[in-house]
């Protein structure tokens, strides 16, 4: 055993905790994918700590718990997987058919967001979102110096609101999109907008995603009609949030 | 047979003649089998409430916690890999991290859990005779198990797995040396898994 991986099987336990910090927690993710005896002993690791929650006093979960998590799950559709098993052969002719429809359906869809999103002078709403309890996200200028923006987004998760300074106006045939960007995911637009003179606009909006699962939230510049997936840099954007 | 002489006698998820296995329901939630859902849900949705309002102290963020959990598995925002144990386990992981992200994100939540706060357990529903025994069993040997370490093994552990501190945190907390802490932590764990890994290891015979 070398002394490397010694100090290395040391830190399996913490590991296993989720509590290392960097840089051994990336060394020990890189060398439990290398050494089997390590790999082995955190599966144990990871079972005794699965098991510890069956040592508390038991409480029971409220009823409408379930009823609303069941509601939920129907608005929610699973990932399908292996879907090249379960679609019949003789069904791959509709494949791209499908996937043109997909396109256009995607197209629609933001400039049905464009026509959505209405730009709102700050003012009671402003005042109303402030009170009510929800999350904000703090954006920074990036690509542009000076640019800010907040987004207030409600307690239901998916309403918002956006507001934008220090950016410049667009001119005709542009247009900026906001964007949710999951971990190792595809970017989700969050709709376009346009600003004023002044470079300022406030805007509602639709979350698309949960705040939880966004890995980035930026804005970027788009051909007006929008774009199915960011083509320009981010201008301002934010990776921490409450 | 553990030094608390508990044996788990019961029957793995889904091994009755009855009982889909944990495996099945899985597949089945992926082509969007509600059923499924309601079966694993009602198979292990008090054991991810009963950890997620140990760690939030709260059960109104122990339900969001709940239902989070089990809607990230339903939408394939979460994937079961098998190589990492049984899905309990793999539940109780997510379910775990969404908490200690409710805890870190709401900051006058984690002061009520400092301040000792902690709520009310209800009753479970009743169980049948033997589930009441077995379940109990385990309890009490994971209980004897955590009891038998020194506190301070004990203490640096509970503030990992239920706090959600780093080894750096703990020892700040604590006023420790962090290699005084990673030694806890280490010698905690492996007392532990001597403890408890008989009792849990998937392959053991019966």
């Amino acid at each position: 055993m070398t002394e490397d991986h010694q100090q290395l099987q040391e830190h399996v336990a913490a590991y296993a905790l989720d509590s290392l910090e960097e840089p051994e927690r990336a060394r020990m993710e890189a060398h439990v994918g290398t050494c089997e005896r390590c790999t082995s002993r955190l599966d144990e690791y990871r079972a005794v700590l699965g098991s510890l929650p069956s040592g508390l006093e038991p409480s029971e979960p409220p009823a409408e718990a379930w009823t609303a998590m069941h509601a939920a799950a129907r608005r929610r559709q699973p990932a399908r997987g292996g879907m090249e098993r379960i679609i019949p052969t003789t069904w791959r002719w509709a494949t791209w058919p499908l996937a043109v429809g997909l396109a256009a359906g995607m197209l629609a869809w933001n400039v049905w967001l464009l026509r959505e999103i209405s730009v709102r002078p700050p003012g009671p709403d402003v005042e109303a979102l402030a009170r009510r309890p929800g999350r904000l996200v703090i954006l920074t200028g990036t690509g542009v110096r000076g640019a800010s923006a907040r987004l207030l987004v409600a307690v239901d998760g998916r309403h918002g609101h956006l507001a934008i300074a220090g950016v410049r106006p667009l001119p005709p045939g542009r247009t900026y999109q906001l964007w949710f960007v999951p971990a190792s995911a595809t970017p989700v637009t969050g709709g376009t907008f346009v600003v004023d003179a002044g470079g300022r606009a406030w805007v509602s909006i639709m979350v698309p995603i949960s705040l939880d699962d966004a890995h980035v939230i930026a804005i970027t510049e788009e051909p007006s009609s929008g774009s199915s997936a960011p083509t320009g840099d981010y201008l301002v954007e934010a990776h921490t949030w409450r | 047979m553990s030094d608390s002489g508990y044996r788990d006698r019961r029957p793995r998820a889904g091994t009755g003649l009855d009982e889909p296995a944990d495996l099945d329901l899985l597949g089945r939630m992926r082509s969007g089998d509600e059923a499924a859902l309601e079966v694993l849900y009602k198979r292990y949705a008090g054991l991810v409430f009963t950890l997620a309002l140990r760690i939030v102290g709260d059960r109104e963020l122990a339900r969001e916690v709940l239902q989070d959990a089990f809607l990230r598995c339903w939408d394939g925002r979460e994937t079961y890999d098998a190589g990492r144990g049984r899905v309990p386990w793999w539940l109780i992981g997510i379910a775990r991290n969404r908490a200690i992200d409710l805890l870190r994100s709401r900051p006058h939540q984690a002061r009520l859990r400092e301040g000792g706060i902690l709520p009310g357990n209800a009753r479970t529903s009743d169980p049948s005779p033997w589930e009441a025994a077995d379940a109990v069993g385990l309890r009490r040997a994971i209980t004897s198990a955590l009891e038998n370490l020194p506190m301070a093994q004990r203490r640096a552990i509970e503030l990992a797995y239920y706090g959600g501190r780093t080894q750096s945190e703990i020892a700040s907390e604590l006023g420790e040396p962090l290699g005084t802490v990673k030694s806890w932590t280490r010698e905690g764990m492996e007392r532990l898994r001597v403890s408890l890994w008989p009792l849990i290891d998937p392959k053991r015979e019966e």
